[in-house]
């Protein structure tokens, strides 16, 4: 068994019998084959000592439970790890930042509260999946429709308090952005509602998200100042229907006026979240096509020798999908001011009409319905898709770990991300994913992303590799600005290194809450770079 | 790792004789496991699926086919209130189906107690890479590249002592991704 850091083996089994007498004894789990569960299946330090493994786990059922086993854990100084359905692959999973942590598996606090269909939102609790809210909601037929990630086995409550996102229209796809309310049980073991809930009998708690004085809700994102256990979410009416529409433009350069009306339509709130390609590129996160990994034989090439190939290619350069939602006479004729707009701005812009859906999907139709995220149905799909790896056919990886870079929404900024990656993975010696037609994703609305998948393995020499280019992306990204907002424990240290404004006056200010606030340090050690006093040491 | 029963269990397929060839050794072994499964997955493109359901259909075992989606499947059928008391569920299909479950499957407090990943290459001849309890391994061992293993996997599932066994050499033991030469296919069991 793992120990937790500085806890005698007496210390942690008194707690750990506390935590029995707090949740039943059924539900803390001290065996190797129980704890073994909360491996992080896409470690990049899979096996080695640094690998993040638990000591324990403890799954409360309630609120008061949390609360018990967290006044435990300040009296032992027990490290706690909270997760609530810990299937944020690639960024942790449900292993700890700390190793000898216990996990505080909220898999059992999986009560959907509330789902209030004529104003629209739904008050949850960490351990309910995205499967579990939709099925309540289509089981009872109401007409509100989720934002979901893609894979959907995640939990709104973790998957928001990490700043994931979905694909339908920005209000909805932010998922924090789209929460309102949230319960936390502080590190010593209080209780806070934010926002309206702090006012006793109001009914607003789901409505209005700012109550008064300041907002916190923030604090509890990617951090260790608490444990979330009831969060409310905005929804999403269900539209009427849902149409889809692809434009594709002929030049290189049209990338820059491709996204300024995208980015048009994106910021009035017409749109779900568009999807950039280029039939030229290769894929998103796929090698280049034959013909690209030709022309850049001798480097990356310049504009004039970009814009010749693709003369040469006879295809366009780039297209985007446009996706509406809402009443029928309002999608087409959006659709319709689309094409108008793009084909005026620019020059040989073309059009392909995509086809309606009324909404929901019926039942019986949604096992064989595509892209079903963007339709607010979670599905697992995309595990499917991303078996099969081009870049290492022969020697697949057994994860991946997510580099998530966050550039500007022009196309100047996205061809220098690429480029940097590009250059990375060379001097690396490692086959580059990039290249000049590697296209953004718009997850946020206001800002892009250019990713890249580095691959991790049940292979140490393998993976020290895979550390050492995550390492340089993330290195040199950051010295162009680009700055990945999310990542797996192993590199949360690093990462948070990055944002070094007024010699990193925002992880010091991050620092002086938690020493204020949880000054045992129970909560999530280490959790982006914020470790307590007593560990902090020369980290971050 | 190995606790006695499984030794004592590769012991009597040992002394029974090989794995391989028709009639099976493991018709000569113990009678099935007296916690029968709840269920068995398989994945319908496969011919050795498509025989590991028969068996399983043959032995009163529900079966169900692993599409793309495998959640509404676990959602719907093989968790939960379905199985309120984690009976074990078997399955033949490819690693993706597994990896899901096996990440699905941590939430109701189950996990995967072996797995026997079978490497099919070009010419259609299996390799197969047993990881768990010494029965499971000792058995798997003995087939050859030709056998018809869905259904020798499918007897072995029913039979599995899996009680009180203590490996986790199984879990998490791969990824979802397998080689781009090869068909993978995973036989396995959750409890």
């Amino acid at each position: 068994m793992v120990l937790p850091p500085n806890v005698s083996e007496a210390d942690f089994n008194a707690a750990l019998n506390e935590f029995r007498s707090a949740v039943g004894a059924n539900w803390v789990f001290t065996s190797d084959e129980d704890v073994a569960l909360y491996r992080d299946s896409y470690s990049i330090y899979w096996g080695e000592p640094e690998e993040r493994v638990a000591s324990a786990a403890v799954a409360p059922s309630k609120v008061d439970e949390v609360q018990q086993v967290v006044r435990t854990a300040n009296k032992y100084r027990i490290p706690l790890y909270p997760i609530s359905t810990g299937r944020n692959l690639t960024y942790g999973g449900s292993a700890p930042t700390m190793r000898g942590s216990v996990v505080l598996d909220l898999k059992r606090m999986n009560r959907i509260l509330e789902v209030d269909e004529k104003r629209a939102f739904a008050l949850v609790e960490p351990g309910v999946s995205y499967f579990d809210l939709y099925n309540y909601i289509r089981e009872r037929n109401l007409k509100v429709m989720l934002d979901v990630p893609d894979p959907g086995w995640g939990s709104p409550v973790g998957n928001s308090l990490d700043h994931g996102a979905g694909y339908t229209s920005a209000h909805f796809r932010d998922h924090f952005g789209s929460h309102c309310g949230m319960e936390v049980v502080t590190p010593e073991g209080d209780l806070v509602r934010t926002g309206m809930g702090a006012l006793p009998n109001s009914e607003t708690w789901q409505e209005f998200r700012y109550g008064a004085g300041p907002y916190i809700d923030g604090l509890f994102t990617q951090s260790n100042f608490g444990v979330v256990t009831k969060m409310g979410f905005w929804l999403m009416p269900m539209p009427e229907n849902y149409l889809y529409g692809t434009i594709t433009v002929p030049r290189y350069q049209d990338l820059e006026p491709l996204i300024q009306e995208v980015s048009y339509f994106e910021d009035l709130g017409l749109l779900g979240m568009p999807s950039y390609g280029s039939p030229l590129g290769g894929g998103l996160m796929g090698p280049p096509a034959p013909a690209l990994t030709e022309l850049m034989q001798n480097g990356w090439p310049t504009a004039d020798a970009l814009e010749n190939f693709v003369a040469s290619q006879k295809r366009p350069a780039w297209s985007v999908e446009l996706n509406f939602y809402g009443p029928e006479e309002t999608v087409r004729a959006n659709w319709q001011a689309a094409k108008r707009r793009f084909a005026k701005a620019i020059p040989g812009a073309a059009f392909q009409d995509g086809e309606l859906l009324a909404l929901p999907i019926p039942k019986e139709k949604e096992a064989t319905q595509g892209d079903k995220p963007r339709l607010g149905i979670p599905a697992l799909e995309v595990f499917t898709i991303a078996t099969r790896n081009p870049i290492n056919n022969a020697d697949p990886p057994d994860g991946h770990a997510d580099f998530f870079a966050y550039v500007p929404r022009k196309a100047s900024a996205v061809w220098a991300a690429a480029r940097v990656m590009y250059e990375t993975y060379r001097e690396m010696g490692v086959p580059p994913m990039h290249h000049p037609f590697s296209t953004p994703i718009n997850y946020y609305s206001r800002c892009f992303i250019v990713a890249t998948l580095v691959p991790t393995y049940r292979n140490a020499a393998k993976n020290a590799k895979s550390r050492e280019l995550f390492g340089k992306v993330m290195d040199r990204c950051a010295e162009h600005g680009f700055g990945c907002y999310r990542t797996s424990p192993a590199f949360q240290d690093r990462l948070m290194s990055k944002y070094s404004f007024n010699n990193n006056a925002l992880l010091r200010f991050h620092q002086k809450i938690k020493d204020s606030i949880d000054p045992n340090g129970v909560i999530s050690p280490g959790r982006y770079g914020i470790w307590p006093a007593k560990m902090r040491g020369n980290r971050g | 790792m190995v606790d006695r029963r499984s030794v004592l269990k590769a012991g009597a397929a040992s002394v029974a004789g090989a794995l391989v060839g028709m009639p099976t050794v493991l018709s000569a072994a113990p009678a099935d496991s007296p916690r029968p499964l709840h269920a068995a997955v398989f994945v319908r493109r496969f011919r050795q699926g498509a025989a590991f359901a028969e068996e399983m259909q043959r032995r009163n075992v529900a079966i169900f086919s692993a599409g793309n989606d495998i959640a509404q499947l676990w959602y719907s059928d093989l968790a939960g209130g379905l199985n309120p008391h984690n009976a074990p569920i078997a399955g033949l299909t490819d690693r993706v189906t597994l990896f899901c479950l096996e990440e699905l499957a941590r939430s109701a407090g189950m996990r995967v107690l072996y797995r026997v990943d079978h490497f099919v290459n070009e010419h259609g001849n299996v390799e197969h890479n047993a990881v768990g309890p010494a029965s499971v391994v000792e058995a798997t061992g003995k087939l050859t590249s030709t056998s018809a293993f869905g259904r020798e996997m499918a007897v072995l599932a029913c039979r599995f002592e899996y009680r009180e066994l203590r490996d986790t050499s199984a879990l998490k033991h791969t990824g979802p991704f397998c080689p781009g030469n090869k068909v993978v296919l995973v036989s396995w069991m959750i409890a």
